[in-house]
């Protein structure tokens, strides 16, 4: 097995070298043969990349220990999803997963070419490109078959214990087909520049394959935090670490892309602005996979310190002047059909919206860098903390909500101070008795600056929700009152249906409301950290600890023993107001294989609090159990949010009812014009 | 179960090592095959300035449509709505000005050729 997937890499390699190669004579050529040559030969990419990366699961499944990263990174004892996950938890099996992703996309970009054959046939060379860069580093550097030196020992070093988790199973996969995703509509955009495509066709084509890449990125993010917060036990959900701020770069970058193009398509307008957000997107995709896997920065997600950094900023360089390249020499072509007319216009506000996504982008980038940077310039490392991070990107990102809830109702062009009273002064109204009501309640925002950005962030989202609920009733209105005077029954006359039918006609639009509610939901949650409070004790049997209006009895402690971890638990009653309200489990497991502690966090969520309990560990001088808790207000909307942004993600990638009435429309034309053209011949 | 299957799985023996390798060469064989010998080959159409024309005038319709929807929603005011409609009309007007203009040109290259 270990040959045959090293005998598919290379023929993986050989294959990109050849689609890449074929495919670009073919379209100086004009040869369609050869460029159908090329297109099969990608196809073939998948078909040898399934085969290594099928090898080594197989590997893993067999315990396979001659193979070196079986060695690393599984053990005999190791869960079965645990051992598949083995092949994206070190370095080699990751890239060689990466290959994968890379590969299943491009099969469907090479699958899907009728869309427009010569545009797929520039953009599969461009994939073929990254595709050589990938399968050469996991046939040169980072071979994820290398055979294990001298004697194959009986037994594997094991998984990582911090990676034993089920959400570590899906958060990698996801974060990777975020980040590889974001190579379609990079190959799509520069094939467009380099053949001078005339219109926006480019971006419908790449609009699903963008709105994809960014959900799985941002599944990728939501499970990487909710990871951080069951696991590392910190009471915590991101940390501003290098590598969660790696995830966060493309996120920032793709997300101004997915507004700011709909500019291009309605108005054509920012062609090259949205041009080089799309190549800023692949660029720190792969910028971020760098600084995960060259050990530029220390992380606890980091892998280990490697040789692959000097061929990622290689090839980082190589990209970065193809595009500049080919943008000098077609700028002419990304010229704007339309200008700014006001400053007061939905165009105006997908700019700022832009400006403010890139200016978060550039303070993450410098906060991440900073160390790096400084060390090179003074010799000595400074890090940056959560502080700078959180001061910077604060603001900005409540001036974003501020635009979420101002830019859908603008219009076009221009907007009157009639047209904005119209459709602010009820939102607005509804916004302030919000800010009144956490007064009232006893929220004191002029006490602290995190009280401060808590209130101003909660009165923003209740004014972005207004805003949306007005958009869906307002449109819904019309819509009923359409039916009701075309004769429509009763049902097709109510408001709901109204608002179902609207939602149908644009899905991305509304799809795209739903996802702003998610934003919002998860704004909230994150309004929270405010009145985040924790506290940690020695406790014996029957010793209590208070937090907030809890008090927490300790019952009882145990010991288990399991073929891959022991483990000590703590037994904890919890009670509120005198009443015995549920018992919680924080244990402590130590991996036998890597010979490493983890912490299982016990939880209980509700929406307005989580009580969040740590076993961190037994005083060393009288052996007592240390239990920490954290009481933190609002976190379940934060997951919450996640899953509105999700749905609506989904909902603005169906298409609209009229867009599916066209195709089938032309479709059923094409199929009767077929014969005709057939006699003709 | 199926985790003590797994883990009970023995190395492969020489036959199974012996199959494993033809049905290596037997599929490297089929993709090569399957890439060098294509039955046929579809050629790809340069876009031209019409068929763009043609997606731009989509577009503005579409421009239109939801304009007058978010009037009828009662988002805009009586001028901002006449004030964008008219600037829209003129923007399809010169539109479908240059199609037809376009048309006209290859109607008459058609007729040249026949």
């Amino acid at each position: 097995m270990p040959q045959l997937g090293s005998f598919s890499l290379l023929v993986g390699l050989a294959l990109s070298v050849y689609a890449f190669g074929a495919g670009l004579l073919a379209i100086f050529w004009d040869d369609d043969r050869l460029g159908e040559t090329a297109r099969r030969a990608g196809i073939g990419i998948f078909w040898a990349v399934t085969s290594a990366s099928a090898a080594l699961v197989w590997a893993a499944f067999h315990n396979d220990f001659s193979l070196a990263y079986i060695l690393h990174h599984s053990n005999r004892a190791l869960p079965v999803a645990y051992k598949f996950a083995a092949l994206w938890s070190g370095q080699e099996g990751s890239l060689l997963f990466w290959c994968w992703l890379l590969a299943c996309y491009g099969l469907v970009l090479r699958l899907r070419y009728k869309v427009d054959t010569r545009l797929v046939a520039h953009a599969s060379v461009v994939i073929s490109a990254v595709q050589i860069f990938f399968l050469l580093l996991v046939n040169v550097p980072a071979h994820p078959f290398s055979m294990t030196p001298g004697v194959v020992p009986a037994d594997g070093n094991g998984l990582n214990p911090l990676l034993q988790y089920p959400e570590m199973v899906i958060h990698p996969p996801m974060l990777y087909l975020g980040y590889v995703g974001m190579t379609v509509p990079f190959c799509f955009a520069l094939a467009a520049l380099i053949m001078r495509y005339p219109g926006e066709k480019w971006i419908h084509i790449t609009r699903r394959w963008t709105m994809v890449g960014w959900l799985f990125l941002t599944c990728g993010i939501f499970l990487g935090s909710y990871w951080a917060y069951r696991v590392l036990g910190w009471g915590g959900w991101w940390g501003w670490d290098p590598v969660e701020n790696a995830s966060l770069l493309p996120w920032l970058t793709g997300t101004a892309f997915l507004h700011s193009v709909m500019m291009q398509e309605k108005r054509g307008m920012m062609k090259v602005w949205n041009m080089w957000l799309i190549f800023c997107t692949f660029l720190l995709s792969i910028f971020g996979t760098f600084l995960t896997r060259s050990g530029v920065v220390s992380s606890v997600h980091a892998f280990a310190e490697s040789n692959i950094g000097p061929y990622f900023v290689t090839f980082l360089a190589i990209i970065f002047a193809a595009c500049v390249y080919f943008y000098i020499k077609n700028r002419s072509h990304l010229e704007s059909e339309h200008k700014l007319e006001s400053l007061v216009s939905r165009e105006s506000s997908f700019l700022f919206n832009n400006v403010l996504l890139l200016v978060a982008a550039f303070a993450v980038l410098w906060g991440t860098l900073f160390p790096v940077l400084s060390e090179w310039v003074t010799g000595h490392k400074v890090t940056v903390g959560p502080p700078f991070f959180n001061k910077v990107n604060i603001p900005i990102a409540l001036f974003l909500l501020l635009l979420t809830a101002v830019g859908p109702l603008l219009a076009w062009r221009k907007t009157s101070a009639e047209s904005l009273r119209r459709n602010f002064l009820v939102p607005g109204i509804i916004s302030l008795l919000s800010g009144v009501a956490l007064v009232a309640v006893g929220v004191r925002p002029w006490q602290d600056m995190s009280y401060f950005y808590s209130t101003v962030t909660i009165m923003l989202s209740v004014l972005v929700a207004a805003t949306i609920v007005s958009e869906f009733v307002r449109g819904g209105l019309v819509i009923a009152r359409h039916n009701l005077s075309n004769q429509g029954s009763a049902w097709q006359s109510n408001i709901f249906y109204g608002m179902y039918q609207l939602t149908r006609r644009n899905m991305r639009r509304y799809g795209g409301y739903v996802v702003h509610f998610g934003v919002i939901v998860t704004m909230i949650g994150f309004a929270g950290v405010a009145f985040y409070q924790n506290t940690e004790k020695e406790l014996g049997f029957g010793d209590k600890l208070e937090i907030g209006h809890y008090t927490l009895v300790c019952r009882s402690y145990t010991q288990d023993d399991q073929p891959n971890y022991s483990s000590e638990r703590a037994i904890m009653d919890i009670f509120r107001d005198g009443k015995q309200i549920d018992t919680m489990y924080p244990e402590q497991r130590f991996y036998k294989a890597s010979g490493q502690p983890a912490t299982m966090v016990a939880n209980r969520s509700t929406v307005l609090e989580d009580l969040y309990l740590v076993y961190t560990g037994k005083n060393p001088e009288n052996g007592k159990p240390i239990i920490k808790a954290h009481l933190n207000p609002l976190v379940w909307w934060i997951w919450s949010g996640a899953h509105f942004i999700l749905v609506g993600t989904l909902l603005a990638l169906i298409p609209n009812a009229q867009a599916r009435k066209q195709a089938a429309a032309q479709a059923a034309r094409a199929a009767a014009r077929q014969p005709v053209a057939t006699g003709a011949i | 179960m199926m985790m003590t299957l797994f883990m009970q799985a023995a190395a492969p023996d020489r036959t199974s090592g012996s199959l494993l390798m033809f049905a290596t060469v037997l599929a490297t064989f089929v993709l090569f095959i399957y890439i060098f010998r294509p039955a046929r080959a579809e050629h790809g159409v340069e876009k031209t300035r019409l068929a763009y024309l043609y997606e731009r005038k989509e577009q503005t319709y579409e421009n239109l449509r939801d304009l007058n929807f978010e009037y009828k929603a009662g988002k805009l005011s009586d001028a901002d709505f006449t004030g964008m409609r008219d600037s829209m009309e003129q923007d399809a007007a010169a539109l479908l000005a240059e199609i037809e203009d376009l048309e006209r040109e290859a109607q008459s290259r058609r007729g040249v050729t026949a």
